[in-house]
């Protein structure tokens, strides 16, 4: 189960298994797509499902509390969360947040921001941010969280260029959350590694096969993207891949035997900063947390 | 009489064709070319203007649609802010009341910030929307947090009225809306805001009524979605700078940069769908600042253009037809009468001269020619009648003159040598006549053994009357020479005859010499006559000088004189009219007598024939056809 409806976010898993990867695996996999209503990891925790992504903020929070969740592949390596604004509004930097309506989604994507705002030692007003962007685009917030991936280029679809934007990424503040890994229980990999291998494998070999024939993910995509009646196109859904192939490629190159490790150091980032917002009391080890599946002998 | 085709190299009608009908055309070539290209700039000109008023009217149109909504908000709106805050049913039926008043609004709600209806309700929204069969209300707070949503959120932060992004309405309407929000204030402080929502399936019923040619229409919202288009899927999906993006285009971004900004235009821009130069015109709706445009595909504006540009071009080109074929009627006009008058005129060179040219109407030149030749054919008839009466009467004149002429031939001795088996003399005469019959005479005739009567006249005048006084003159003088009188008497009693009823006053000159053949000796009178010549053999001359007696025919008691004068042997006697010396060359000199004499005294030893024969020769080598004058010459030679 993955944690959105579908798009481009999401397409080696959506490739892999409409290319018969998984089957060709043997594993008879069916891909959920959350509402955002339903938890990914709590369905995995509960055991109706077996494998589901998540942001690695999030999980470590589960892990910290004992929950056997443990990650067996981390396939975005940057973080695509940043904070957008107009340049019309007069911000240039983070200081000229002050004053301004900064918008934010909350929960897991407020971590950032909030680290953010510590490090940059500002305090501007935070309202709460509906999953669109119309607020930010008639000039109701100044300053709007988005994915470079999503949001960003929806900023662009509604005819603002990137020359009339500001832009923070958080891995230029050495805030690099990575985001989506896979994730199963504890028990799931131990009773079978070799199901987890060939799941991870054909996994990454969907990612692959999706950066390499962009155009039939796009067909296949857009195909779910209608069927899930979700208010999109393919453009959209182009720049999407592209973002998120550079958030798999990130720091590990374009061959696709190097993805899928995460990072000892992207790793104590996030539960160092989880610690510090108090949202975690003990950093879950390393080892335990994870399991690096794709590269096992 | 059929006429025959006349064959002409150049006929008048393609001349004028040629003339008038060419200059033309090349002018009307011009002139179409330029039509075809300013009238192309302007026809396109007038069919953007066209189409920008359609658009406008028609983006006009939707945006009173659109204030009728907002205006039913903001009646709501102010009435909350004005009064006393209404019960939960007083709101409802307000709600419901405004709905059932405009059919454009799907449905209204009134949102109200956490606690301000009611210390002890933290979320309070009526809502009133339609249904199949009639409006129904809920109460959103119980279906979400509406304080998180845009409709609710954004004008609250903005402190102002705002036309929400459309969107679909989970746990309200359960439709695809756009909705408009009005943010209250009570005593200053923000209290709610006052919805009126537009269903999108109304707006899309409502445009799919509207046509712009042979295009298509779309509506995009401030962020440039699409929120109707013909083609579905694009609602709610694209947005134009999606399309823009997916099509490379980024033209087409800049136009819907100022299509969100509210801008008015048209533009040509290559439809994403189709591929094909299209034309959008797009027109503003203000109230909710979303922007309605046309899609025209260039082949259809350019079809319109072009045949709008075609229909004047063929008035013109009917126009330049009419022209030629006017011209062509008028030349057939004018070369028609000319053609009958050529024919005419063939047939008048054939003789038939019996016909009128008739048919040929108006007064212009050519009417007049038609006069003309009507007039001279009828005159030639006349003439040739005329002249053929008067060749008639001269044929016949001719025919007596001619016979007058015979006459006198067999008047005058015709055979040389008159006396063959005399050898004492030779003589030998000639007369060459002027006219047909001439006034000169000759004669000769045995009186005895021995005497010979010679006679040369000359009548006075020509022709018939002079032939004729001439006959009566012969006869006389014969008659009168016979009675063996001497000549003198002789010329006296046929001048006293001659002179009695002499009406016609003619006269004659006459030379008469009686001659003795076997002396040689003669006696002779001379009545004004030229004098004769004697020549002898070796070319000596005498004349035989008259007495000045006048001629005959003028005065009847006139006495003439007599002569004598002797005849050696081989001396010959040469007698001729005035017509010798007379004779006149073309250029109008005299023969003359030394010319006659020269000619006689060198050729003195020829025969007498021969002697004729080059005189006559050397006279008509002189006059060159020229004669006016009766010619006679005679000549006696004494042989023993």
């Amino acid at each position: 189960m993955v944690q959105w409806f579908p798009q481009a976010q999401f397409a080696g898993y959506i490739v892999a298994h409409e290319k018969g990867f998984y089957d060709e695996a043997g594993i008879d996999a069916t891909i959920l797509f959350s509402d955002g209503t339903d938890s990914p990891l709590q369905e995995v925790l509960d055991k109706r499902i077996e494998f589901c992504t998540g942001w690695l903020s999030q999980t470590i929070k589960i892990r910290s509390e004992n929950k056997p969740i443990i990650n067996i592949c981390q396939i975005l390596q940057k973080s695509s969360l940043m904070l957008v604004a107009k340049k019309e509004s007069g911000i240039e930097t983070a200081k000229d947040f002050e004053d301004k309506i900064v918008s934010n989604w909350g929960g897991d994507f407020s971590i950032q921001p909030i680290a953010f705002f510590q490090k940059q030692n500002i305090q501007p007003e935070v309202i709460p941010q509906s999953f669109r962007i119309d607020g930010f685009l008639v000039g109701a917030i100044d300053v709007t969280l988005a994915m470079y991936y999503n949001e960003y280029h929806k900023i662009l679809q509604a005819g603002i260029d990137e020359d009339e934007l500001v832009t923070f990424f958080f891995t230029d503040y050495d805030l690099n959350f990575p985001e989506d890994g896979i994730y199963c229980r504890d028990e799931t990999l131990q009773n079978d590694p070799e199901m987890c291998k060939n799941f991870i494998d054909a996994t990454i070999k969907g990612w692959a096969y999706a950066f390499q024939n962009k155009e039939e993910t796009l067909d296949i995509v857009m195909k779910y993207c209608r069927e899930y009646h979700m208010q999109t196109n393919r453009s959209h859904q182009r720049w999407m891949l592209g973002a998120i192939e550079t958030a798999v490629t990130y720091q590990v190159g374009d061959d696709p035997k190097n993805w899928g490790t995460l990072k000892e150091n992207d790793y104590y980032t996030v539960a160092k900063e989880l610690l510090n917002q108090k949202l975690i009391t003990i950093i879950p080890a390393y080892k335990d947390f994870y399991k690096d599946v794709a590269h096992e002998r | 009489m059929k006429d025959e085709k006349v064959k002409v190299k150049r006929p008048l009608v393609r001349k004028l064709l040629l003339w008038i009908g060419l200059p033309l055309l090349l002018v009307y070539i011009v002139v179409i070319l330029f039509t075809y290209f300013w009238s192309g700039d302007n026809a396109l000109k007038q069919m953007k203007e066209y189409l920008f008023e359609l658009t406008s009217h028609h983006a006009s149109m939707l945006d009173g649609k659109f204030l009728k909504v907002s205006r039913a908000s903001i009646g709501i709106a102010d009435a909350i802010e004005e009064f006393s805050i209404p019960t939960k049913n007083e709101l409802y039926s307000l709600m419901k009341k405004k709905l059932s008043e405009n059919s454009d609004i799907y449905g209204m709600a009134i949102a109200f910030n956490p606690f301000a209806y009611n210390n002890n309700i933290k979320l309070f929204s009526p809502y009133v929307y339609r249904t199949d069969k009639d409006i129904a209300d809920i109460d959103l707070a119980k279906s979400y947090d509406y304080t998180l949503q845009d409709w609710f959120m954004i004008p609250k932060l903005l402190g102002t009225s705002y036309w929400g992004e459309p969107y679909y309405d989970e746990g309200g309407g359960d439709i695809f809306m756009a909705t408009y929000s009005q943010p209250m204030y009570k005593n200053g402080k923000f209290f709610g805001i006052s919805t009126a929502d537009i269903s999108l399936d109304d707006l899309e019923l409502e445009m799919s009524n509207i046509r712009i040619m042979a295009g298509h229409t779309f509506i995009i919202t401030r962020t440039g979605t699409f929120i109707y288009h013909s083609i579905k899927e694009y609602i709610m999906n694209e947005s134009i700078f999606s399309l823009a993006e997916e099509d490379d285009q980024p033209e087409l971004r800049e136009i819907g940069k100022k299509m969100i900004a509210g801008e008015q235009g048209i533009t040509t821009f290559r439809d994403v769908n189709t591929g094909e130069k299209s034309w959008l015109v797009y027109s503003p709706i203000p109230d909710c600042h979303w922007s309605f445009a046309a899609v025209i595909p260039d082949k259809e504006i350019m079809k319109t253009v072009n045949s709008m540009v075609i229909r004047q071009i063929a008035i013109m080109v009917i126009g330049l037809l009419i022209i030629l074929l006017v011209i062509l009627w008028a030349a057939i006009g004018i070369t028609n009468p000319i053609k009958k008058l050529l024919g005419f005129a063939n047939r008048i060179s054939k003789g038939d001269l019996d016909e009128k040219i008739t048919g040929i109407r108006g007064h212009d030149e050519i009417h007049e020619l038609v006069k003309a030749f009507n007039k001279m054919t009828y005159d030639l008839k006349h003439y040739i009648s005329d002249l053929t009466a008067a060749t008639k009467a001269k044929e016949s004149v001719e025919s007596e003159l001619r016979i007058a002429r015979q006459i006198q031939e067999s008047l005058l001795p015709r055979i040389f040598p008159p006396f063959p088996d005399t050898e004492e003399f030779d003589l030998y005469a000639r007369n060459i006549p002027a006219k047909e019959v001439a006034g000169d005479f000759f004669d000769f005739f045995m009186l005895d053994d021995d005497h010979i009567a010679i006679i040369i006249a000359d009548v006075s005048g020509k022709g018939i009357s002079a032939g004729l006084f001439m006959a009566v003159t012969r006869t006389l003088m014969k008659t009168v020479c016979v009675q063996g009188v001497p000549p003198a008497e002789a010329m006296e009693k046929a001048n006293i005859v001659l002179c009695q009823d002499n009406d016609a006053c003619m006269f004659t000159t006459l030379f008469l010499a009686i001659y003795n053949i076997k002396t040689g000796h003669m006696h002779w009178t001379n009545a004004g006559h030229d004098e004769p010549i004697i020549i002898s053999e070796d070319g000596s001359y005498r004349m035989l000088k008259t007495f000045k007696d006048i001629a005959l025919g003028i005065n009847e008691f006139h006495k003439y004189h007599e002569g004598e004068a002797q005849l050696e042997i081989g001396e010959k006697m040469v007698l001729y009219t005035d017509g010798v010396l007379e004779a006149t060359s073309p250029e109008n000199e005299l023969y003359g007598e030394e010319r006659f004499i020269k000619i006689l005294r060198e050729n003195a030893g020829k025969s007498l024939v021969e002697i004729i024969d080059i005189v006559t020769e050397d006279l008509d080598g002189f006059q060159k056809d020229n004669q006016f004058d009766d010619i006679t010459i005679l000549l006696l030679k004494r042989e023993k």
